[in-house]
């Protein structure tokens, strides 16, 4: 029974984190210059493995700033600086390792 | 005075010993130093083969880092890692967790810049720029054919050579340790020579005057003095059989006979009779007839001398020997002071004495132990303190 209870609660939290990032992040970035994936491999360029991108993305998202931001001045000013995110702490994770999930590239390469 | 130049010197079991010991030392110090030199040359052959690939390989790596870039930037509408027939590689994140390989080891030491493992060579180079996620790029290269197998060979050629002449050197070290273990050995053997041949004229002489006179004749006071003087003459001519056997008959060749136990051990008995009458030991024979063995007869005279002049000398007044031949042993035995146990391993070497309260020179058992060992004969001893010794003999 525990593991039913435990089992459900785990789903509903992935299907609630995959609609975050839906709901949060895709519906933003969906039609701009840069896509999501092109973050992703500018993350991944700099930080390199998922636990410091994800630690460089969580700090980004709740206090964006210029200094701490993946892009370059120019593209800043055009685009500007996003607000802080308004989800917290655990939504903000499952939210960022869905990103991951989605556009790791292991598995990926043949 | 007589030293005579063809003397010989032995060696202790203790002095054996510590030879071994030296040895052995000696073995492993040659040993350790080998290795360590074969160590040093195989890690400078390695240092060697790795400057001669490091520059190919940087070159290599930084192609396919080139490679990497591309496939970043254009991940949307490629993703086939790049391969190159020159070598193999693989990819790692800054966890070390890998992002992808080609390698043929599953297990990959990034921490080392440039390594040898089964055949081939590694080269591990941390990224600028961590072009899909990838922290360190490892290449893989076959290392040249038989690179290993000629090391090795130099290393037994070289390594045989260095050790037969630190055994050389080893011998000579040897000798002059020996040298002076020898000269002490050698001082004391020619002693006992030179004083063993002043022994034997005045010994034979006073023997030979007491057997010529007619004892019947004479008083039971004077009579009984005679027999003292003939058992001191007697043991001092024993000592002194003892002694020429030591240092000469033991290289003389065996005259080998058939010779009948029983009647042997009676005579024997016989001439320690008064030896034994004096310290008022019994005995006690269980001879069996028709016992033989094929010997140097005065050979196996001094094996029973030297065991009954062993169970008188260290038996107690009133004591007993027991005597007993079978058709395959022959065994003496004494109810005397016994050895310890301590001491009983060294009991067959020369000069070894336990008891310093009798004379002796601690050669007897040593004399049994040479001709057993010439004849195939089996000595075994065996004692316990204040009960008394067995020795047997066994074929």
């Amino acid at each position: 029974m525990v593991k039913k209870c435990f089992l459900i609660f785990t789903l509903a939290l992935s299907l609630e984190a995959k609609s975050l990032y839906e709901h949060h992040c895709v519906s933003c970035h969906d039609g701009m210059t840069i896509t999501l994936e092109k973050f992703f491999f500018r993350y991944l360029l700099k930080y390199s493995s998922e636990a410091e991108v994800q630690k460089a993305l969580f700090a980004y998202m709740k206090n964006p700033k210029a200094e701490t931001s993946i892009l370059e001045p120019w593209l800043i000013n055009r685009i500007g600086i996003k607000k802080p995110t308004t989800l917290n702490d655990k939504e903000l994770d499952a939210a960022l390792k869905d990103y991951w999930e989605q556009h790791k590239v292991f598995g990926k390469l043949k | 005075m007589l030293a005579l130049k063809s003397w010989d010197t032995h060696l202790r079991a203790s002095e054996k010993k510590t030879l071994v010991s030296f040895l052995l030392l000696y073995a492993f110090l040659t040993s350790l130093i080998l290795v360590f030199v074969a160590i040093f040359y195989y890690a400078s052959q390695r240092e060697l083969l790795f400057q001669e690939k490091r520059e190919i390989l940087s070159t290599l790596t930084n192609e396919h880092i080139a490679h990497l870039k591309n496939l970043h930037n254009t991940f949307d509408k490629n993703q086939t890692y790049p391969r190159d027939t020159r070598y193999e590689s693989a990819i790692f994140d800054s966890s070390l967790k890998e992002i992808f390989s080609t390698l043929h080891s599953n297990s990959v030491n990034l921490y080392e810049d440039i390594y040898f493992e089964k055949g081939h060579i590694y080269f591990i180079k941390e990224l600028e720029f961590y072009y899909l996620g990838a922290r360190y790029c490892a290449l893989e290269i076959p290392a040249p054919q038989g690179w290993e197998h000629a090391v090795y060979q130099k290393l037994f050629l070289y390594g045989g050579i260095i050790f037969l002449v630190l055994v050389v050197i080893g011998y000579f070290l040897l000798l002059l340790l020996l040298e002076p273990m020898r000269q002490a050995i050698s001082l004391l053997d020619r002693f006992i020579k030179d004083t063993t041949h002043e022994l034997n004229t005045p010994v034979h002489t006073i023997l030979s005057n007491i057997e010529m006179i007619e004892l019947a004749t004479l008083d039971a006071s004077l009579c009984k003095k005679l027999n003292r003087i003939a058992i001191a003459s007697k043991t001092i001519s024993n000592l002194y059989d003892d002694l020429t056997y030591l240092v000469l008959s033991h290289h003389a060749p065996s005259h080998n006979e058939v010779v009948v136990l029983k009647a042997l051990i009676e005579e024997r008995m016989e001439y320690f009779h008064l030896l034994m009458e004096s310290k008022k030991i019994s005995q006690s024979l269980f001879l069996e007839e028709h016992v033989t063995l094929v010997i140097d007869r005065k050979k196996m005279t001094k094996i029973i001398d030297n065991l009954l002049s062993n169970a008188i000398k260290y038996n107690t007044l009133k004591g007993n020997i027991t005597v007993t031949l079978t058709s395959f042993s022959l065994s003496i035995e004494d109810t005397g002071v016994g050895i310890e146990e301590s001491k009983l391993p060294h009991v067959f070497e020369r000069y070894s004495r336990f008891d310093t309260t009798v004379g002796g020179f601690g050669i007897g058992l040593n004399i049994v132990s040479l001709i057993a060992k010439e004849y195939g004969l089996h000595v075994s001893l065996s004692s316990e303190l204040k009960k008394g010794t067995k020795v047997s003999l066994s074929w």
